[in-house]
């Protein structure tokens, strides 16, 4: 594919792809919600609505009915929204775009949707813990699939602006992000298990998961620490890859309070804060707005997280191939094997 | 070194997220330390396997499990005066709700994490709070308006689960309907009740005399050609459990009106409140309260400093022993841990900030913990030792004028309070 083809590529892939997205993270807080509030079962039966058609369930009874049905249905139509976007993505892409690698990720896209959607009638017709956690770890992973699938549409590959691109700083930086990725989809899964702990479990599982979740939350710092002072240099020749890696070090911030507000929002501060008259004072609320947010937020910051790390490991790795294809020269290898594929046919040029 | 790491970390979470999905439905659990304790209480070694799953049949037959719950059929208590089976049927089972959103697994959705699907205290998130979620089975519970040794009333309970306690992991659950927290007071009471049953029948199990009669159960299996007198025994023995189960039952019953009742609070000019300060302070630090010896010279909270509560004194005793407290953990005791009196420069009590509140903590004690009930005056003997009712309002003018006094010069404290108040 040439620069000029590049240029006339369709737009449409990347921009349905940007909107599966924005479908998707409201998504992720509503199943946060649905979890927080114990919805899951509001609706007995699946795929329809008490013997409704999803669509068809009517408008007034969801709005004025109980608030756990009220988040379940609302669940559910955004879900079946998200079917619809992603069908969408699938025609276009094949309509318009030539790479098969591209296609295929289109493809995967709905195929996950579906799996998602199929995982949540399971989770309400099994009733089952399991299958709830799966489909609640799913949703962040097709969420950083998204992210994934954006920046490979992106008709304007990061690229280097001078022509002296240091494309050996790159390799080491998508490294690092992807690192980040895989430390921020264990910490999800780490943190569905604290959510979702099953209640014959024993105190010692609950006390695994919650060390784990600390440990891996200081690697998360470490990490998201280094791909910045990574992207620094780099970023000065390559557009888009400061702004992720600032946005991570604002989100994971933000995360770490979160953390530590929900774990206040639901088991209220640890006995060696007693002495202090706010914490003695605090009393745990169950079900309040408050404790459902901060609960919420600190999943979907979660995800936000992933997110970012894959979208600055996306860019950085489709940089650096798009570096070795203008300075064949320097014999650096592929960031990535994916990205390598990805942009094969550029580099045959 | 990175790559291995990750798949490290890959493979406890996912050892993790397995042991804990693959347990089993919901089962009860068996109340393992107080079968030890009953054992070497009777002096054996311990109660044999057939003897344990006997208490856990009789238990099933008479209380169901936890999706299906039932009320015990005994005929000397009135049983449904504090329970029923529609209301618990809310509380127990898996979680969900149906179309007219009527909830079901309240206890499941709510309570189970901290306080265990049998009621023992011990869910899984429990090793982390300080306090322990509270064990039901032993029937004790700390904040309510009757003596020690008495079972909270309805109220009581109630009061808890609406207000939740300060300071503590246990939630208010004010957010709940009406009906939602009454269905999950039975459900503490039911499960209370189970585990003292639970207790009870574990008791009978180790007085069981099995070196004369080794196959003796508590209640004998009749087959279709049992004779006459073996039915007859059977049906005594029967009778024998029930009656047991009947008292754990009256227990409840009859607290359900048995607040102690309290002389209002007496009417007082603020002259006057600065005096009964000053005679509440007295009394504080005398002989008779010795309040000092446990909340501390400055009412930190700082004087008793090692003892525990009930719920693990019972196994460890003082916790002398680092044989017999491991042998208890290994049996499910939450690891002990010293129980510390309350900050009383807070102004912030568990049970219920009302004046009455602080009357009622002060009077009946803390059930299961080392703050004793007051001694009282025994009455129409004016030169006996113990505190008066109004002895008692003092103190708690004083309690409450606390988080005003200077640690540095307490001897103002009363007069500073009284100036707050004119303010
Ligand atoms: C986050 C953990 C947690 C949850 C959830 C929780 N509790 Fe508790 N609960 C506690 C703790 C901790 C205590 C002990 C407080 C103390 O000893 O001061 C307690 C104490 C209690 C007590 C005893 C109060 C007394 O006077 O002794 C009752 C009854 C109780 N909880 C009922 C419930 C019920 C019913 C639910 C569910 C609706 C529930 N709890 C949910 C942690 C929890
Ligand atoms: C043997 C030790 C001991 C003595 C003596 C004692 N306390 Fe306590 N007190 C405690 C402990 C322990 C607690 C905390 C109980 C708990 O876990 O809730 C407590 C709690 C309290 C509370 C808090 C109640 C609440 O609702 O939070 C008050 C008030 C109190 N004590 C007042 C007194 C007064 C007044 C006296 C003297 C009449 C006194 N105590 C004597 C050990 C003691």
């Amino acid at each position: 594919m040439s620069q000029r083809e590049i240029q006339r590529q369709s737009p449409w892939p990347h921009r349905l792809a940007v909107l599966l997205a924005l479908v998707t993270f409201p998504l992720i807080w509503v199943g946060g919600l649905v979890t927080t509030y114990d919805a899951g079962m509001a609706v007995p039966d699946w795929p329809g609505t008490y013997g409704y058609n999803l669509f068809a369930y009517p408008w007034t009874t969801w709005v004025a009915g109980p608030w756990d049905l009220f988040i379940e249905h609302g669940h559910r139509l955004l879900g079946a929204t998200a079917g619809l976007v992603a069908i969408a993505l699938v025609i276009v892409t094949f309509l318009t775009e030539k790479r098969t690698v591209i296609r295929f990720a289109a493809a995967g896209a709905l195929v996950l949707v579906v799996v998602q959607g199929a995982l949540g009638g399971a989770r309400v017709l099994l009733d089952a813990r399991l299958v709830a956690m799966i489909h609640g770890c799913l949703g962040p992973a097709f969420f950083a699939y998204l992210a994934a699938l954006i920046a490979a549409t992106s008709c304007r590959p990061p690229s280097s602006e001078r022509t002296a691109a240091p494309v050996s700083t790159l390799g080491p930086l998508a490294r690092t992000a992807w690192i980040l990725a895989a430390l921020a989809c264990g910490q999800l899964i780490l943190g569905a298990v604290l959510r979702h702990i099953p209640y014959g479990a024993t105190p010692q599982v609950f006390r695994i998961a919650l060390v784990f979740h600390l440990v891996v939350a200081a690697a998360v710092v470490l990490q998201v620490g280094w791909t910045a002072v990574q992207a620094w240099p780099v970023g000065r020749q390559f557009r888009g890859l400061r702004s992720p890696s600032l946005a991570l070090l604002a989100l994971v911030a933000l995360q770490i309070v979160l953390g530590l507000a929900t774990y206040v929002a639901k088991y209220s501060w640890p006995a060696w804060f007693g002495d202090y008259q706010f914490a003695a004072a605090y009393v745990v609320e169950e079900r309040s707005l408050h404790q459902a947010l901060v609960t919420t937020a600190h999943v979907a910051g979660g995800s936000l997280i992933l997110f970012t790390a894959v979208t600055l490991a996306m860019r950085s790795s489709l940089a650096a191939v798009s570096g070795e294809s203008r300075a064949p020269s320097a014999h650096s290898q592929p960031a990535s094997p994916f990205s390598a594929l990805l942009w094969k046919r550029r580099t045959a040029l | 070194m990175n790559r291995s790491l990750l798949i490290l970390l890959a493979a406890t979470a996912g050892g993790v997220a397995l042991a804990g999905c693959g347990s089993p439905a919901a089962e009860y659990r068996r109340y393992e330390t107080f079968a030890h304790k009953a054992a070497q209480d009777a002096g054996i070694e311990k109660l044999k396997a057939s003897q344990l799953s006997e208490v856990d049949d009789l238990l099933a037959a008479f209380y169901g499990t936890p999706d299906e719950p039932a009320i015990p059929a005994v005929e000397d208590a009135d049983i449904a005066s504090v329970l029923s089976l529609p209301l618990l049927q809310m509380a127990a089972g898996p979680v969900g709700s149906d179309e007219q959103g009527r909830p079901r697994g309240l206890y499941r959705e709510h309570c189970a994490h901290c306080h265990g699907i049998t009621g023992d205290g011990n869910g899984p998130t429990a090793a982390f709070l300080n306090p322990y979620p509270r064990d039901y089975r032993p029937g004790k519970f700390k904040f309510k308006s009757t003596p020690v040794g008495g079972k909270p009333t309805h109220a009581d309970l109630k009061k808890v689960l609406l207000e939740g306690v300060a300071g503590t992991a246990m939630p208010s659950f004010k957010l709940l309907t009406d009906i939602e927290v009454e269905a999950l007071t039975q459900y503490v009471i039911y499960l209370s009740l189970r585990g003292e049953t639970e207790r009870e029948l574990i008791r009978m199990q180790a007085e069981l005399d099995l070196d004369s009669e080794p196959n003796a159960r508590l209640v004998n299996i009749v087959t279709e050609n049992a004779t006459d007198e073996e039915r007859q025994l059977q049906q005594e023995q029967m009778a024998a459990v029930k009656e047991k189960i009947a008292t754990v039952v009256n227990k409840w019953t009859g607290a359900m009106d048995a607040s102690v009742e309290i002389p209002p609070r007496p009417e007082m000019t603020p002259e006057e409140l600065v005096e009964s300060r000053k005679l509440g302070r007295t009394l504080f630090y005398g002989s008779i309260a010795n309040c000092v010896k446990c909340h501390g010279d400055s009412a930190l909270g700082d004087g008793q400093l090692t003892d525990y509560d009930d719920w693990t004194k019972e196994f460890i005793g003082e916790g002398k022993d680092p044989e017999v407290v491991a042998q208890y953990v290994a049996l499910g005791l939450p690891e002990p841990r010293n129980i510390r009196p309350r900050n009383l420069r807070m102004g912030i009590y568990r049970g219920g900030m009302r004046p009455i509140d602080i009357y009622w903590r002060i009077r009946n004690g803390i059930e299961g913990t080392p703050m004793p009930a007051a001694t009282m005056k025994p009455d129409g003997d004016p030169n006996a030792k113990g505190l008066t009712p109004d002895d008692i309002w003092h103190i708690v003018n004083y309690i409450e004028s606390l988080p005003y006094e200077s640690i540095s010069n307490p001897n103002d404290a009363a007069e500073r309070a009284l100036e707050r108040m004119r303010m």
